[in-house]
């Protein structure tokens, strides 16, 4: 810059002036766009819903104006017992399957992170089920669980010699959650597993040498370097797959649609009947406020224990 | 970390055998639900379909036949499938495409601009991060169908595109660049745009490839919101396109098992051809926390 060569004590040279003006309207253009679309599509639809919520509004609007009714919705969800067996549902989801799909991913973890033949072809082959999209793994899923002679109605018969007769999994009140757990944990345990894998590979190998000479068995290893080496990992595997429980809606809307009786009903799903199937914006408005806040609540949750731990 | 080899060789080796046996013991069975769906989307009888799933007729196929796929992407099918998977990779494309451009740009403005109020910015980014795309659906189609684009490409695109979790994410990269990099191209007199241009942007691609794929498989998957704002085929994903199967009495599966493979296919191949990013992008969503 040859302005720089020979510099002014007086103020910036009009050129100068405009030169860092137009790199400030450069940067301005440049957040614009991103700004703009978060503005208009998270930002303003997430404080609508606060405002919705209060009101009797309806999807499609009725020729009578939508008018206040103050926390009616909120009262009228907290007192609605399917909104409460959603909620109990979810838990019962969140409480099988985040145990299933962790434990899974992390002794497949533990398995891969070992020296293995194909070790690469192992690790690629068990992600496969992670990139397969829910709508597919319903399709297959679907098909699996049929009633009476699918695949695994055939497996149970013939590992119990016929004894157990065929289980309607999908369409009995017992069976329908596990059934939609497994599928669930099969589908997603993928990114659990990879995430273990780099966890474990940031322990220090020096820790485990430490330890064998010291004589540690394979268990106290495992129980004092890398079970306290994943404690990181652990929280955070443990916090997302949490919040992902917890919106648990595709499969359900797919394969059960909250059946049977209400048995795989969900928080989001009781949101979209009321919102979309039944058109009661307001009331549905209040539903996913008390969503926000309940994924809010694990955020927090999450916040606070790493912060313990750092 | 395998047990010392020297120390009981028999032992070990046992346990190693152990190991490999239940490797491969466990990846057959978790991997032959796809393999069962590929094999029975080439068989065209539905209720052949079901009758072999009972045995291992499942996983084999006397007489491969392509008509599934026919039928459903020539539209003699009961649902138009080509024109929801040509649906789904519109949107993708799109999506992707302004998602790491919008989204970069705005990370190296807030990484290394000089704009006040970045840290403001940035704060309320992180805020709005935790909120979750189901609490805000409802308000946005209402807002959506007022405006009148509902049932349109746009409605599920634009949405999606810019997103605090991405921004963030290249905001990360970026600042751990090296100042030297930005003063030395500042220096020489580029602007802001040239700087994250023709310096940036090529020294990124890693960061970028990350958001790509995320933001990739997240618009491929999208499932909830399609299902709302969508009405007709006309700008339909094959995500609910295929859910649509569910919905009928009797269900063809012979389609539905085609119109899966359909689905699964792209992305089948982008994993393969780039596997170790696909890997390196899941880790790096998660260090972020």
């Amino acid at each position: 810059m040859t302005a720089e060569a020979f510099p002014r004590l007086s103020a910036p040279s009009a050129a100068r002036r405009k030169r860092l003006l137009s790199a400030r309207a450069q940067e301005i253009l440049m957040l614009a766009p991103a700004s703009a679309l978060i503005a208009a599509f998270l930002l303003t639809p997430f404080l609508l819903s606060f405002r919705i919520a209060l009101t009797n509004e309806r999807l499609i609007p009725r020729p009578v104006p939508a008018h206040f009714v103050g926390l009616e919705n909120f009262a009228q969800v907290l007192s609605d017992p399917t909104f409460w067996q959603a909620l109990w549902n979810v838990t019962r989801f969140t409480l099988m399957v985040v145990p299933v799909q962790c434990g899974f991913a992390l002794a497949m973890a533990l398995l891969l992170n070992q020296k293995l033949p194909w070790r690469n072809f192992f690790r690629g082959a068990l992600f496969l089920p992670a990139i397969t999209s829910m709508s597919v793994v319903c399709v297959i899923w679907g098909t699996l669980f049929q009633f009476p002679s699918g695949p695994l109605n055939q497996i149970l018969g013939f590992l119990t010699f016929g004894l157990a007769g065929p289980v309607d999994w999908l369409g009995n009140v017992n069976t329908s959650m596990p059934a939609i757990v497994l599928l669930s944990a099969w589908q997603a345990y993928g990114f659990q597993m990879i995430v273990f894998l780099a966890g474990l590979q940031n322990i220090p190998n020096e820790l485990y040498e430490a330890a064998r000479l010291d004589g540690a068995k394979t268990w106290a290893r495992f129980r004092h370097i890398t079970l306290p080496g994943l404690r990181q990992t652990n929280v955070f595997v443990l916090i997302i797959t949490t919040i992902q429980a917890f919106k648990l809606f595709t499969q359900i809307n797919i394969l059960t649609q909250g059946g049977p009786r209400g048995s795989t009903d969900t928080v989001v799903q009781y949101m979209y009947s009321v919102g979309f199937v039944d058109q009661r914006l307001g009331l549905a408005s209040a539903v996913s406020i008390l969503l926000f806040f309940f994924v809010l609540a694990i955020s927090l949750i999450q916040r606070f224990v790493l912060r313990d731990r750092q | 970390m395998s047990a010392a080899a020297s120390s009981s060789p028999p032992a070990a080796d046992k346990l190693r055998i152990v190991k490999v046996a239940s490797v491969v013991a466990i990846t057959l069975v978790i991997i032959s639900p796809l393999f069962l769906l590929a094999v029975a989307s080439l068989k065209p009888d539905r209720f052949q379909i079901l009758a072999d799933m009972g045995s291992f007729k499942a996983f084999w196929v006397a007489d491969p036949s392509l008509k599934n796929f026919a039928d459903i992407i020539t539209f003699s099918g009961p649902l138009p499938f080509g024109r929801y998977l040509m649906n789904s990779m519109i949107i993708l494309a799109f999506t992707v495409t302004g998602g790491v451009f919008f989204n970069s740009m705005a990370a190296f403005v807030l990484a290394w601009g000089r704009l006040p109020g970045r840290a403001l910015i940035l704060m309320l980014l992180i805020g709005l991060y935790i909120v979750p795309q189901e609490s805000i659906v409802l308000p946005l189609l209402s807002i959506v169908n007022r405006v009148g684009l509902a049932d349109t490409f746009i409605a599920q695109i634009l949405p999606f595109m810019a997103s605090p979790l991405y921004i963030f994410l290249l905001y990360q990269f970026f600042i751990q660049v090296p100042r030297d990099i930005y003063d030395a191209a500042r220096v020489d007199g580029a602007r802001p745009f040239e700087i994250y241009w023709k310096v940036f942007l090529p020294i990124s691609l890693p960061a970028l490839a990350t958001v790509a794929i995320l933001l990739g498989i997240e618009t491929w998957n999208q499932y909830l919101w399609p299902l709302m704002v969508t009405q007709t085929d006309r700008a339909r994903p094959i995500s609910v396109g295929i859910a649509a199967f569910f919905g009928a009495d009797s269900i063809y599966w012979n389609y539905a098992m085609a119109a899966s493979v359909m689905m699964m296919t792209p992305v089948l191949a982008f994993y393969l051809a780039f596997q170790k990013w696909f890997v390196s992008s899941v880790i790096s969503s998660a260090v972020k926390g």
